[in-house]
Parts: C-alpha cells; sequence; structure tokens
C-alpha cells in the first residue's frame, strides 16, 4: 500500500475554538513524517485524531485503507501506537510489566499472556536496550530510560504506525539522539510509519523524509526538509528570521536563528574593518553591547562575512579572491566615513585584500577615530613582502590611531568617541 | 525495587491464616467468652446452649458480615485508586459513602423501608444516592474534557460534607428517629442478621468477582486514559462498569453497615507496600486484607469497653485517620 495512512478534509474544534480545519495529508509506508509548527498550531490534535482519542467533527482518517471509525478498538491498537511526551506513573510497576502491557490487545482474557507474549516483549527489550533494566522499578528510572521501556511497549503491540507527540521534549541531547535514533531504525528496519512531532527544527531536518509545517490549525507546507525548511517559510511560519545553510554533516538543512534579544542601542556606529574569521568575535561582542556596525570589504562566504549577515549589518562584500574592485572599495570608503570610530582587526593582509589598508590612509578618514587590535605582532600578518608592513606603520603614526585590545575594546570606542565629540 | 520483586505467594497464604484467626478469635470473644473447643463443637454438633445462640444468631452474622464488607470496601478503594491514578481516592473521599448514608436517612425518614423479596429499600436507596453522589463529583472536577484529580478530591471531600450537614439537618427534623440515623452515619454493625449477610454476600461476591475480571485493564489504566486508549480499552466503558460495581459495592455496604471510612485506603496500600502495585494481586489481597481488618476492629470495638460498644466506622476512622496523613506526608516528600 502506498499510502499507509489518508487524512482527508479534516476539521476540530473543541467547543467553538477551531483547532484543525480542512488538512489533508497523505503519509507513505515506512516514512519518518514530522510535525512541525508554533505551540498550539494543532499538531498535538492532529495526532490525536489520528490515534483516534479525538473524534473530528468533520472529515476521515483512513488506516491502510480502512476509515477508523469502522475499526475496533482492538484492531486499532494491533496497527498503531502512541508515545506521549514523558509518562509517569503514580503507582508503581516493573518495566517488564510495563512492556508487557504492550501486549494487551493480543492477549486472550481467560488464557492471560502466553510464552509467545513474553517472547515478544523481550525481543522490544533488547531493541530499545532495556534489557538490563527488566526488574528495575518504572518510576526509579531516568527520563531517557522510561521513554525507551515506553519505546519497548509500543513495539511489543507489534504496530505498523508510530505516532509521537514529541518524544524527546523533556530529554537531554544524548538521549535526544538516542530515541530518533531508535525511531529512525525502527521505521528502517521494520518498515514502521512514524509521525511525530518535533519542536527543534534541525532535528526534524536531519530525521524526517517528509515535514509538514502548521500553524493556525491549517498544514501551510510540506514536502521535504529541504522543500520546507526554508528562510522565508520559517519567518512565515514562526515568525522568526533564521539563516538556512546545509549541514556539513548529512547534507540536511542547517538553521541557525538570527533575531536577538532587543538590546538598547548606543547610537555609536563602528566600522570594523576585518576577514578571515579575525572579526568575528569582535563583531559579535560590539552587536551584543548595542554598538550599530558595518564591516568591509568581505569576500562573500567569509567567516566574518557570514557573522556579519547573521547580525544584520551593512557590509562592503566582495567575489572572493578577485582582489578589491574599485565598487567593493567606495563602498567600503563610505562606511567608514559614516562611522563615528573604525575598528581595524587583527587581519592577514595578502595581495587581494592590501587595498582595506590602503583606505585607511585616505584623507577622508583623516582624524576619524581609529582603534587597533594587535594581539599578534602585524610583520607575522603581512603575506605582502613588506608592503602591508609600511601601510601599517604609516596608520599606526595617524593623529587618532591607537592600540588596544579586543577585552576592552568597547569601553575604548565608547570613550575616544566621547572625546573626539569634545574636539 | 525490591518490594516489586517478591513472591507474593507467601503473603497470600498469610493472609487466608489471619483471616481464619480473626474470625475465630472474633467468634470466641465478647461479653461471654466461648472456647474455640465449644465453637467447634455447636458448628459441627448443633447443640442447643445459650452460648449456642450467642454464636449462631448474634456472632456469626457480625463476623461474617464484617468479613464480606470489609472486602468489599477494600476492593472498591483498590479499584479507585487505580481508577483515579491517586493513593487518596476511596469510596470515603470522593463522597460516595455520604451520598449512599444520605440515601439510607431518606429512606429511613420517608417510611419507605419496606423489603420486597428480603432486599431492603434503604439498601436500594444507599445504592442510589452513592451512584448520583460519585457522578455528581465526577462532573464537577470534570472541566474542558479534562478531569483535574484534585479537583476531584475537593470536591468529594466538599460534597462529604455537604451531605453530612443534610444528614444532621434531617436527624434535627426527624428527633424520634435519630438513634436509628446515627447508626448510619458512625458506621456500625451491631444490628447484623443472617439476612444481611445473605443480601450482602449476594451482591458483593458477584461484584468482587466483576472487579477481578477486569484488573489487568485496571493496570493499564495507571499509565493514564490515553494509553489505555492506545492499547485498545473502551476507557469511557470499562470506567463506567468499574464505577457502577464500585457504588454497589458502597450501596450495600452502606445500607448493611453505615458509612465504614478509611478501610479502602489503608488496606490497599499495606498490600501496595508488600508486594507492589500490580492489581491482578492488589485486588484480591487487598480484598482479603480488608475483611480481616473489619473483623478485628469491630471485634475491638466490642470489648474494648465494655459493656458499650464503639461503633466500627469510629474504630477505623481512630485508625485510620493517622494513616491517611502518613500518606500524604509520603506524597508530599515524592
Amino acid at each position: 500500500m502506498d499510502n499507509h495512512i489518508q487524512i482527508e478534509k479534516l476539521s476540530f474544534s473543541y467547543d467553538l475554538k477551531k483547532v484543525l480545519e480542512q488538512v489533508d495529508m497523505n503519509i507513505s509506508k515506512g516514512s519518518f513524517f514530522c510535525l512541525v509548527g508554533p505551540n498550539g498550531s494543532g499538531k498535538s490534535t492532529l495526532l490525536k485524531v489520528i490515534s483516534s482519542v479525538l473524534k473530528p467533527q468533520k472529515g476521515v482518517v483512513y488506516l491502510e485503507g480502512r476509515d477508523i471509525n469502522h475499526m475496533k478498538n482492538r484492531e486499532k491498537a494491533k496497527l498503531l501506537s502512541f508515545v506521549p511526551q514523558n509518562t509517569s506513573l503514580e503507582f508503581d510497576f516493573r518495566v517488564s510489566d510495563v512492556v508487557l502491557m504492550g501486549r494487551y490487545p493480543y492477549v486472550n482474557k481467560l488464557r492471560g499472556e502466553t510464552g509467545e507474549d513474553m517472547e515478544i516483549a523481550e525481543k522490544a527489550m533488547e531493541y530499545t536496550n532495556t534489557t538490563h533494566l527488566k526488574d528495575r522499578s518504572f518510576m526509579e528510572l531516568s527520563g531517557g530510560e522510561r521513554q525507551r521501556v515506553i519505546l519497548a511497549q509500543a513495539l511489543a503491540q507489534e504496530p505498523d504506525i508510530l505516532i509521537l507527540d514529541e518524544p524527546v521534549s523533556h530529554l537531554d541531547l544524548q538521549h535526544q539522539v538516542e530515541i530518533l535514533n531508535l525511531i529512525k531504525k525502527m521505521c528502517v528496519d521494520r518498515k514502521l510509519t512514524a509521525i511525530t512531532v518535533l519542536h527543534d527544527l534541525n532535528m526534524a531536518s536531519a530525521y524526517s523524509d517528509y515535514i509538514v509545517m502548521m500553524k493556525e490549525g491549517k498544514i501551510m507546507r510540506q514536502g521535504t526538509p529541504f522543500e520546507t525548511l526554508t528562510t522565508s517559510n520559517i519567518k512565515e511560519i514562526f515568525s522568526t528570521d533564521v539563516y538556512v545553510s546545509v549541514s556539513p554533516v548529512g547534507s540536511k538543512p542547517y538553521i541557525y536563528t538570527l533575531t536577538r534579544p532587543n538590546i538598547e542601542k548606543k547610537g555609536v556606529r563602528v566600522h570594523v574593518i576585518c576577514g578571515g574569521g579575525s572579526g568575528s568575535s569582535i563583531i559579535g561582542t560590539l552587536h551584543s553591547e548595542g554598538f550599530d556596525l558595518s564591516s568591509g570589504v568581505l569576500a562573500i562566504g567569509d567567516l566574518d562575512w557570514k557573522i556579519s549577515k547573521e547580525n544584520a549589518v551593512k557590509i562592503a562584500e566582495e567575489v572572493p579572491f578577485v582582489g578589491i574592485s574599485d565598487e567593493a572599495y567606495a563602498m567600503n570608503r563610505e562606511l567608514a566615513a559614516e562611522a563615528d570610530a573604525i575598528v581595524l582587526a587583527g587581519l592577514y593582509i595578502g595581495k587581494s585584500n592590501k587595498r582595506n589598508l590602503e583606505l585607511l590612509l585616505e584623507e577622508e578618514l583623516e582624524g576619524k577615530p581609529l582603534l587597533i587590535l594587535e594581539d599578534e605582532s602585524f610583520a607575522e600578518r603581512d603575506y605582502t613582502g613588506g608592503i602591508a608592513l609600511q601601510l601599517y606603520e604609516c596608520i599606526k603614526g595617524r593623529g587618532y590611531a591607537m592600540l588596544t585590545d579586543s577585552k576592552r575594546l568597547g569601553e575604548e570606542i565608547l570613550k575616544v568617541v566621547e572625546t573626539h565629540g569634545e574636539n | 525495587m525490591e518490594r516489586i520483586n517478591k513472591k507474593s505467594w507467601p503473603v497470600f497464604i498469610i493472609l487466608v491464616v489471619l483471616l481464619a484467626v480473626s474470625l475465630l478469635l472474633a467468634a470466641a470473644t465478647g461479653a461471654v467468652d466461648i472456647s474455640i473447643k465449644e465453637i467447634i463443637e455447636i458448628l459441627s454438633k448443633g447443640t442447643d446452649t445459650v452460648n449456642a445462640s450467642i454464636l449462631m444468631d448474634i456472632r456469626l452474622p457480625r463476623i461474617l458480615l464484617a468479613a464480606v464488607i470489609g472486602a468489599g470496601l477494600a476492593a472498591v478503594g483498590g479499584v479507585m485508586q487505580s481508577i483515579f491514578k491517586n493513593p487518596l481516592v476511596d469510596s470515603y473521599t470522593l463522597g460516595m459513602s455520604s451520598g449512599a448514608a444520605l440515601g439510607a436517612v431518606i429512606s429511613i425518614i420517608t417510611g419507605l423501608n419496606a423489603s420486597v423479596m428480603g432486599i431492603e429499600t434503604t439498601g436500594v436507596f444507599a445504592f442510589i444516592g452513592a451512584v448520583l453522589t460519585l457522578f455528581f463529583v465526577y462532573s464537577l472536577a470534570y472541566t474542558r474534557s479534562r478531569m483535574s484529580i484534585n479537583s476531584l478530591l475537593l470536591a468529594g471531600v466538599a460534597v462529604s460534607y455537604f451531605l453530612a450537614s443534610v444528614i444532621s439537618f434531617l436527624m434535627m427534623l426527624n428527633h424520634d428517629k435519630i438513634e436509628h440515623i446515627v447508626f448510619w452515619t458512625m458506621g456500625s454493625l451491631s444490628m447484623a442478621t443472617w439476612n444481611e449477610f445473605y443480601i450482602a454476600s449476594i451482591f458483593i461476591l458477584p461484584s468482587l468477582a466483576v472487579l477481578m475480571y477486569y484488573t489487568r485493564e485496571l493496570n493499564i489504566l495507571v499509565m493514564g486514559e490515553d494509553a489505555a486508549h492506545h492499547l485498545g480499552i473502551n476507557t469511557a466503558a470499562l470506567k463506567n462498569i468499574l464505577l457502577i460495581t464500585c457504588a454497589l459495592i458502597v450501596g450495600i455496604v452502606v445500607s448493611t453497615g453505615g458509612t465504614i471510612a478509611f478501610l479502602g485506603l489503608v488496606a490497599p496500600h499495606i498490600i501496595r507496600l508488600v508486594i507492589g502495585s500490580d492489581n491482578k494481586r492488589v485486588i484480591p489481597y487487598s480484598a482479603l486484607l480488608g475483611a480481616v481488618l473489619l473483623v478485628l476492629s469491630d471485634t475491638v470495638g466490642r470489648v474494648l469497653i465494655q459493656p458499650v460498644e464503639i461503633p466500627v466506622g469510629v474504630m477505623t476512622s481512630i485508625m485510620g485517620g493517622p494513616f491517611f496523613i502518613f500518606l500524604l506526608r509520603r506524597q508530599k516528600v515524592k
């Protein structure tokens, strides 16, 4: 069967509040299917409708082609199991008893659990690496162990479909990865269809075959991680600015958040001359301290360029490896001239970025406060055979140039801008 | 962890022996002491002495009634604690007992205590009172398709108080029947007859069998109602069956012995402390222990300050109150 789960025109409301509206979805067998969306977008409700805990006012859910309204509870339980966010028991049970409960839909009431049931439960514990916990009491386990035991119980149900509502939200990183790996493995090994809600978009990206993005009870986008997890989609659905790149491991979309806390602006503009990573920490720190920033000239794709982009800094940019064109140079000069102070980071100077130093000798910038970071001696950073060093000495000799180190940079800038203003 | 692993059959044997011993002890002690040897003689030969009539007409029906009622109350407590996933729930804290008592009191006052085929209308009224109260408390705690266990307990206690004051008010208005009513509110087995024992047994023993039949489902309910649903249980139907069965037991208990507090709380907890939470054993073992405890409480109440009899409900409250506080504190620590 191609469409393992089919959802048609599903609508659900609590009292008068519409939670799901006209949801259509097809889920194919053996896929890791992920629902993402802001809180209150109806993801958990959708899972509850699929697992028939809630009855929709309109629409139908088909499991393996059968309308769930026409299935008995036990039949459904043999087909589908559900893993909640976390499970706590008021009365304690042994781990093996909890796993064996998964056999309930198959157990004859009068005969009780058979040897076969025991065997299936034991295999489920082996698969989830919980055999060693078998005689422990459930409530003594850690969150990750408990979730593995609940997965074992779900497996003992021998389902074709596994539904998980934020299965890793309460777990630390190690256990998140452990549980998601396990679920992914079930999908591959056992052709199990997993439908899960995940909050971490990067986890969703790494594990999902298919992602559905929901907002306000509607499906906004669906498709592969590359099709769905784009800057514009995330902006639309989560109202958050992000930068999407490709994860170097696994080749899946990787999302960086850009939105920063609203820091009170100091009203001081600083232009940073940097490149090759020399300006990254300066830009990050100054930005978080409330300075307005610009930077240049940076090669597109350079680390400092990326950091500048993330912090929404104005950039004079250039295509990599071609040297600095007149346009880029002019842009850089303009940004520097507008600034209250200029910072020269401890960058390496070669042929292609030599003009970044020449800029500082421009007459237009005469008298502009210039802070030079010299954490490493310049001679060692000079790859122009001494030309840059000469330029550098000239720059250091200019009126408002001063040496400083990166730790006190913010304070020094404020001090120098203040005295400069008084003159 | 260890307690979960313990083999439970020795506990079962101990309980059976305890029950036999307490029944014998209860039969032997009282205003007139009867030796064990004489008891066996009376039971086997049917002699016609004064002691024989004391044993056969007064003590035996009372002791056996205590055993049946005790078993019923303890099983109800164990079942309701699992349904509501809270150790503080029982027929008393949810107001069922007070509801049953009010039902009984109303039947006494209105003079509707007729008897049809041996079934007293008082019992029917008590059952109706228990069911109505249970579903009223339940609906109070159930808001927006979610039930909070805290509001359930609060509603139970509040309704319980309310009903108790209604009973007091009715007592004020009906001076002539006050003694009869006090009997219901305090819980006493002093009027036990063979007939009452038969009626209690006819209803309570099959009800216990129904509860036992669903112990596997009851275990799964502890995982939560949604989890039970996902394992293929029709939770709403199951809860209705269990709760109505519980209400039936409570109604019968109250109509024969009045409100007897705390037994349903204490017995299941002692059992869980010893053998863990598996309801397949907790429910039957609690029933046995409940029988033992009620037979002993009633006997102690009979002989402690002779010739005055302490009502058994007072005895169970004296012993159960501190235990309830102990449970509360334990829960807080958790």
